[in-house]
């Protein structure tokens, strides 16, 4: 009976979250986020602005036709650019200053004039300096029989890359953004919890009925299963409404290989989080109140912080070098696999190593927190926790 | 049967217990005393096993306890407080099932419980919403749970109302007829006179008397009072008597040899009228006062 106490203490663990307003409501929250930003993307990428450039002749027509039909061969962007011909400069002041049209283009005899009304336009001041001057060469090279066209012949220059392509690398940089927030903010937050919770249970001396009725290290055992249940079940949702919520964008067709890089994801946050539970426990027990455990608890802070900044400015041999460090990995990795840039052998390596390391932690956190779980009197020095005396 | 065997535990240079020993028989209520820091509550907590004793041991029916026996102890620990935030059935449940109950039954029970101590209209209420006497109850409540055998409680009845203390009372009385050994603390000495089988006094670590509370009595001082119509400072010159006290027609006295009672009430009814000869009872007060002085 004893033997199955820790399924109980988790139980209980479980439901406390569950009837806990501020976890459910800050889960709803982070769902209701994630669906936000994928809404926010669809709509930013899906809007199109229809520039119109007011103009009083000819040459000036051709110029912004030109820079309307650059505009359409460009992939990134439904934006267009029209023209829109009035009889003189002072109907183009006027519409210009009715809100009409975007800006007024006019041809003067030593340069151009791009008028706006109050504001500039990124994208006119992209688009229509080039086509003004092609108009212009167009214009100087008629008399001699050339075209623009047969003079810029193999001038064209496309960016490439030599693996992947821009826009997954665009998104596993993305991707990796969100990895490495959704892993601190969990592993912190539910750590965080879990060492809270321990010195509650410490400061009002129930620890010492539970203790009593049974093993200590049963009692480890249902918080840091019980809670490690709840963050990982909290991480698939996210991850789930993050990959459904992508389906619906442009981006669907990276659905299944992001899906694949999640469920590594998913697994390396789980060997994370377990490296980490322990200890996050350990040291909840070595503080005898609430005000001590920032105290005992910075080593840990530190090597998340640690882990979450390697991450992203970690280069070259380095990246791939912390992508088989425990903890770390658990950001980079899937980043990795992702990239294309790791087999699913270093993925399996990298993960037996980060399960060998909380195994380690996991004896650790234990020695902590039994040592450490009934000393009433003030905060417990690293150096008595490890030697372990009651 | 308890038994505790020459428990001794330093913290440091302190001793905080020094080699105590006493029984508690079952169905016995046995009043543990003794001023802050005597030792009290490290005691109980090595009983418990959240504290390993320097030297000797706790013994229970002949043998050294085990965690099972442990396991089916009620334990009220010094401070009171279980979770704030739970509910006060779910947690007294969740108590139960840890000592090994069922949860149909550890919840029928948490509601009789609760009911004896009124409380049963508030047992979905998380335990916070509760005034500080009533989270008391609960705490009791936590430790009876289970029918446990054996009872260790230190302080049950600080902080309680004289209602709750009565009903608090009934119920170790109980659990004592079920033939549970029952310790408890506590510095309301009346209370421990009232309740307890016997007593056991620490001072400074050390275990100064224990015993029923008569045989305490009886190795006191035994003293008498005298009451006369007339003044009474004559005792002072009669051989075989120390006078602690003379005020006028009242005496307070005590025979140091046998036959000095005779001696002291003839002469007593030769000078006049006498109303009173009483064998004093010394309360425990007095002696507690005596043991640890």
């Amino acid at each position: 009976m004893t033997r199955n106490a820790w399924t109980i203490v988790a139980g209980r663990e479980v439901m406390a979250k569950l009837t806990d307003k501020s976890f459910v409501i800050s889960t709803i929250v982070s769902v209701l986020l994630i669906v936000g930003i994928m809404l926010f993307q669809m709509w930013f990428l899906g809007r199109a602005t229809e520039f119109k450039v007011v103009v009083t002749d000819d040459r000036a027509a051709a110029a912004v036709a030109a820079a309307g039909a650059s505009l359409a061969a460009n992939p990134l962007t439904r934006d267009t650019i029209v023209a829109v011909e009035v009889a003189d400069a002072e109907a183009a002041r006027a519409a210009l200053a009715a809100d009409d049209v975007r800006a007024w283009l006019e041809p003067g005899p030593d340069g151009w004039t791009l008028t706006y009304f109050k504001d500039a336009s990124s994208t006119l001041d992209a688009a229509l300096p080039t086509a003004v001057r092609e108009t212009v060469i167009a214009e100087q090279l008629a008399p001699t029989g050339q075209t623009l066209d047969a003079l810029t012949r193999g001038a064209a220059l496309t960016t490439e890359l030599m693996q992947g392509d821009a826009a997954r690398a665009s998104i596993a940089m993305a991707v990796g953004f969100v990895f490495a927030i959704l892993f601190l903010m969990s592993a912190l937050g539910f750590g965080m919890q879990i060492a809270t919770s321990v010195v509650e249970e410490k400061q009002n001396r129930i620890v010492e009925i539970l203790a009593s009725a049974i093993p200590t290290s049963q009692l480890l055992a249902g918080k840091v299963i019980g809670n490690t249940i709840m963050a990982l079940g909290q991480m698939v949702l996210f991850v789930a409404v993050g990959l459904i919520g992508l389906s619906f964008t442009e981006y669907s067709t990276f659905v299944p290989a992001l899906g694949e890089s999640a469920g590594w994801y998913v697994a390396f946050f789980l060997a994370g989080f377990l490296a980490l539970a322990c200890v996050w426990a350990g040291t909840g027990a070595m503080a005898s109140r609430q005000e001590d455990i920032g105290n005992t608890t910075m080593p840990l802070m530190m090597i998340l912080m640690v882990a979450y900044f390697a991450a992203f400015m970690a280069e070259g041999v380095w990246r791939t070098a912390l992508s088989y460090v425990p903890v770390v990995s658990s950001i980079i990795m899937p980043v990795r696999l992702f990239e294309g840039d790791a087999h699913w052998w270093d993925a399996a390596l990298a993960l037996g190593l980060n399960f060998a390391f909380a195994a380690f932690t996991i004896w650790l956190g234990a020695r902590l927190y039994r040592s450490s779980l009934l000393q009433v009197n003030g905060m417990v020095s690293l150096r008595d926790a490890l030697k372990g005396q009651r | 049967m308890l038994e505790i065997s020459h428990l001794t535990r330093r913290f440091g240079d302190l001793t905080a217990v020094d080699d105590v020993s006493f029984t508690v028989p079952p169905g016995q209520m046995i009043g543990f005393v003794g001023g802050n820091g005597a030792g009290k509550t490290t005691t109980m907590r090595m009983v418990m096993g959240l504290l390993a004793p320097n030297t000797g041991e706790v013994r229970w029916q002949g043998a050294p306890i085990t965690a099972a026996v442990r396991r089916h102890t009620g334990y009220m620990p010094e401070e009171r407080g279980l979770y704030p935030k739970q509910r006060i059935i779910d947690q007294l449940v969740y108590l139960a099932r840890l000592r090994g109950a069922e949860a149909v039954a550890a919840r029928a029970e948490a509601l009789d419980l609760l009911d004896r101590f009124g409380l049963a209209a508030r047992a979905k209420d998380h335990l916070e919403k509760l005034s500080l006497g009533n989270q008391q109850r609960v705490q009791i409540a936590a430790a009876v749970m289970t029918q446990p055998d054996l009872l260790i409680l230190d302080e049950p009845f600080s902080g309680l109302d004289p209602d709750a203390v009565h009903a608090m009372a009934d119920l170790l009385r109980d659990h004592a007829a079920r033939g549970v050994p029952v310790l408890f603390s506590s510095h309301q000495l009346d209370l421990i006179d009232r309740l307890c089988d016997g007593l056991a006094i620490l001072a400074k670590g050390c275990l100064v008397a224990a015993g029923t509370a008569d045989e305490l009595r009886s190795r006191g001082r035994v003293r008498h009072r005298l009451a006369m119509d007339a003044d009474v400072g004559w005792v002072r010159d009669l051989t075989g008597v120390r006078v602690d006290d003379v005020d006028g027609t009242t005496a307070l006295i005590e025979f140091l040899e046998t036959g000095a009672e005779n001696s002291l009430l003839a002469e007593a009814l030769r000078r006049g009228t006498v109303h009173e000869l009483t064998r004093l009872r010394p309360s425990l007060g007095e002696i507690y006062q005596e043991v640890t002085a």
